[in-house]
């Protein structure tokens, strides 16, 4: 959805700023570096880090903004774990574009990939 | 005072929230499917209470989680299936396999009860961690109401992906018209759909936390939203990959 959106608005992204790197993450996107850090302590469950980086999203973005990151931080805590918990493969293996971000961010390594390359 | 009423947050939460939150707390307290009410809050409990689990954190580390042996910190209202699957979804979702779903539908956990458990578990992980990323107290769980579970099943249902049976995408008719009413029937839409209350819910909650279904079809910038949607995807993508989520 990142890449899809990157080209719908036809904005250079660097998709390495889902993987954490903080960098990557300020490429194109507003406030991406302060989004990553806020979505990492909140997945990494990092209770020290979350006031700072919620702070640090605040200082740049505005509360909206944190708000609506923590939704969809929040959102997407309970997806993984619906995907995950009921072994969905994903619809279209076939698509470009989601070929071309699964070897990007070489998504292969994670155990649940199985659910769609290797379907028990 | 009224659940969710955010009095002591100090950010500005939208109205479509609490109200998404209010709505789901009546029917988690309510009878389900294949839970009553005291059974949902308790579940519900579950996926609180997994987070503080010494035997969760100590299987986490395990090679396999399946030959670890313990026992969950719980409060006994539940069976200890349900409890270990709650535990297993908050915790360790990323190993869970069809096998174990197999293995728990034979020990009496049965496939529609575990979708059931699921929507409870993550509906109420993810209204929690809207409050824990904000700083803010979680609200207390409702007091379950009285009542028979409904036992309803849908008229099509589809073994054709996952570990679960699901409505398949041409069989959203009838009582189950709604559920992706001018969508396609994704996969990760159809997962709970033996439950299709637990889609019902998710797509609520979903609608407010992130975008509704018809929403999502804008890839610029929703128009009730401060971030835009390649915000919102770095945040969603970020989140999926600590969590280590192919799909």
């Amino acid at each position: 959805m990142l890449r899809v959106s990157a080209l719908t608005t036809e904005t250079e992204i660097d998709l390495q700023g889902v993987n954490g790197n903080a960098a990557s993450a300020a490429v194109g996107i507003d406030c991406g570096a302060e989004l990553v850090a806020f979505a990492d302590a909140i997945a990494y469950r990092k209770t020290e880090d979350l006031a700072d980086s919620r702070k640090r999203l605040l200082d740049v973005g505005g509360a909206e903004v944190v708000v609506d990151a923590a939704g969809v931080a929040a959102n997407f805590q309970r997806m993984v774990r619906i995907a995950d918990s009921t072994g969905i493969p994903v619809d279209d293996m076939e698509m470009e574009v989601g070929k071309e971000v699964r070897a990007a961010l070489d998504l292969t390594r994670f155990a649940s990939a199985q659910n769609t390359l290797n379907p028990a | 005072m009224e659940a969710f009423s955010f009095a002591q947050s100090p950010y500005p939460i939208r109205d479509d929230i609490p109200q998404a939150y209010r709505n789901f707390w009546q029917r988690l307290a309510s009878p389900g499917s294949w839970w009553t009410g005291d059974e949902r809050v308790a579940i519900a409990q579950e996926s609180r209470s997994a987070l503080k689990c010494q035997f969760c954190i100590d299987r986490k580390s395990e090679l396999s989680p399946y030959t670890f042996k313990g026992e969950h910190s719980h409060d006994g209202k539940l069976p200890a299936t349900a409890v270990d699957a709650a535990h297993h979804i908050i915790t360790d979702q990323g190993r869970i396999t069809r096998a174990w779903i197999e293995n728990n539908s034979d020990s009496g956990l049965s496939k529609e009860a575990y979708v059931e458990l699921v929507g409870i578990v993550v509906a109420v992980f993810s209204i929690d961690e809207f409050h824990r990323a904000l700083g803010l107290d979680l609200e207390p769980l409702p007091e379950p109401m009285p009542g028979e579970v409904s036992r309803y099943r849908p008229a099509h249902i589809s073994e054709d992906m996952g570990f679960v049976p699901t409505v398949p995408p041409d069989g959203a008719v009838g009582n189950e018209s709604d559920l992706w009413e001018g969508s396609r029937g994704a996969n990760v839409i159809r997962a709970l759909t033996l439950v299709p209350d637990a889609l019902r819910d998710w797509r609520e909650i979903a609608a407010a936390q992130y975008l509704s279904f018809h929403r999502m079809t804008n890839f610029v910038q929703d128009d009730n939203r401060s971030i835009n949607r390649m915000q919102m995807e770095l945040v969603a993508g970020r989140v999926a990959a600590i969590n280590e989520c192919y799909y």
